[in-house]
């Protein structure tokens, strides 16, 4: 599929992202740009009930990550406070955490705070049909502009559209090759193996194979859990 | 200059009910009380506020398939516009299996050349071959909550845009797109109400167990815990369990 817009020269000083290092500071900049001081951009894997956070790139210092742990980050990525683009976000302010529910405890918003994030905003990415999360956070309350912000979303959005590998590569959410993501496609419309093949014009044989297959990259124990977790990920 | 008037006696009427993000980021209530007219109404303001002439808002039909476009909306609701027509038609396959790997927004000119600086000027879109013919516009991928996929359009020879508004407009769009899937969520609407130990068995399913582990883990009958599945699965309209599943999974009945 070659666009036009392949054809046209890229823009020397233009916004595209080519490489690791570029993504880092294209973060950097837009988190000065905000206000913001760290940023953490992740990825969240569904493995079986539960739910990890797979960091692609931040600047939060090792021991942040470390006492925070990745199960409460994919708690705060999936949690109530993150938004959409489009919707005016809300902060989680380490000081006021513990009455907000049960995401954080006294101890680890002490934590929080004293590491430099008093106030954390929680955004939803979509590249394409992957999901990613990025959390921007300050060392002070109201440091963030909340529009710049919002405009920030889509401007991660595009910035992750233009290097796809490297966002697949790293949240590993689309293992499958196109047969297979078909077959199980048509598996969670309802369809059995034989009713698959003919619309694929394959042998029943081979539908199985490319079905087995599937359910061992995502180390599923049977078919409903192989579409579930495709469905969870966005892959069909 | 006609537009810009109708921006001006609009500006006058509603602009301080309204902030930088439109009416749809003021709070979470106001996500839901949304109507399809509500929707269009909105999505005009958007296009009085990029100057554009005519607008439209597109579901991506989640085969992979049938790469096409299904209209919800555009500018000549209730009826349809021509655009539309070519959109929703071959012309949009492209735009639909961009839309799959890349969130950037898409623009094209095939009418009067004045707005091809305007776009060109934009950092982060694309350019990409007409969605209708003789017309200029831009589209933006959009994604709701359950990860429905869809694309918001605006045409017009004289759509002024920069790359600071460009955010703003796709944002919009986006908080526009996610109210419109709430009110229409594919077939959702009819599906009956299910019980919560339905639920906990499709839940289970989903998570790689077999009827028997279900019905260990809940203390029920493996009888039992078939026939809640069964139930679920009429309920959901669907023809087996994986459908079910999937089904359920999609319209966010479990998680």
């Amino acid at each position: 599929m070659s666009s036009p817009a392949a054809l046209l020269q890229p823009d020397a000083s233009g916004p595209r992202l080519t490489s690791r290092g570029d993504l880092t500071s294209f973060f950097m900049q837009l988190a000065a740009d905000i206000g913001a001081d760290s940023y953490m951009l992740v990825a969240i894997v569904h493995d079986q009930d539960r739910n990890d956070a797979r960091i692609v790139s931040s600047n939060w210092i090792f021991d942040a990550i470390e006492l925070i742990g990745k199960r409460l980050i994919a708690n705060l990525a999936l949690g109530p406070l993150t938004v959409a683009p489009g919707v005016r976000p809300k902060p989680l302010v380490a000081a006021h955490a513990p009455e907000a529910g049960a995401l954080l405890t006294g101890e680890e918003a002490r934590l929080l705070d004293v590491l430099g994030h008093a106030e954390i905003y929680s955004l939803r990415l979509n590249v394409g049909r992957q999901r990613l999360f990025v959390l921007f956070s300050a060392a002070e309350a109201d440091k963030i502009d909340l529009t710049a912000l919002m405009k920030a979303q889509l401007k991660c959005c595009y910035a992750l559209s233009s290097i796809p590998q490297l966002i697949a590569a790293a949240s590993m959410q689309d293992p499958l090759s196109d047969r297979e993501r078909e077959c199980l496609f048509w598996v969670s419309e309802g369809k059995t193996t034989d009713e698959v093949a003919v619309i694929l014009g394959v042998s029943s044989n081979t539908v199985n194979s490319y079905i087995t297959h599937a359910i061992q990259k995502f180390a599923a124990s049977n078919r409903a859990m192989a579409i579930a977790t495709a469905i969870r990920s966005g892959i069909i | 200059m006609r537009r810009a008037e109708v921006r001006e006696a609009a500006a006058a009427l509603f602009n301080d009910q309204r902030n930088p993000f439109g009416a749809f980021s003021l709070g979470s209530e106001t996500h839901h009380a949304v109507t399809i007219p509500d929707a269009v109404r909105r999505c005009r303001w958007i296009a009085v506020d990029i100057n554009a002439s005519a607008f439209g808002l597109y579901f991506v039909s989640p085969s992979p398939e049938r790469a096409r476009l299904v209209a919800c909306f555009d500018s000549d609701y209730p009826g349809t516009a021509v655009a539309t027509k070519f959109i929703s038609g071959a012309n949009g396959e492209d735009v639909v299996r961009h839309s799959r790997i890349s969130t950037a927004p898409r623009w094209w000119v095939d009418g009067i050349a004045g707005s091809r600086q305007v776009f060109q000027s934009l950092a982060w879109a694309e350019e990409a071959s007409p969605l209708a013919p003789g017309t200029n516009g831009i589209a933006f991928p959009v994604h709701a909550d359950r990860g429905q996929c869809g694309l918001v359009v605006f045409l017009g020879s004289e759509i002024a845009l920069s790359d600071e508004t460009l955010c703003e407009i796709h944002a919009r769009s986006f908080a526009l797109f996610a109210a419109v899937a709430r009110i229409r969520p594919g077939d959702a609407g009819r599906t009956r109400s299910m019980s919560k130990r339905e639920l906990e068995c499709l839940k289970l399913t989903a998570n790689g167990n077999t009827s028997e582990e279900i019905a260990k883990l809940l203390k029920l009958s493996v009888h039992t815990a078939n026939q809640y599945l069964t139930q679920s699965t009429q309920k959901l309209n669907a023809v087996n369990r994986n459908q079910a599943v999937a089904k359920a999974l999609r319209l966010g009945l479990i998680e």
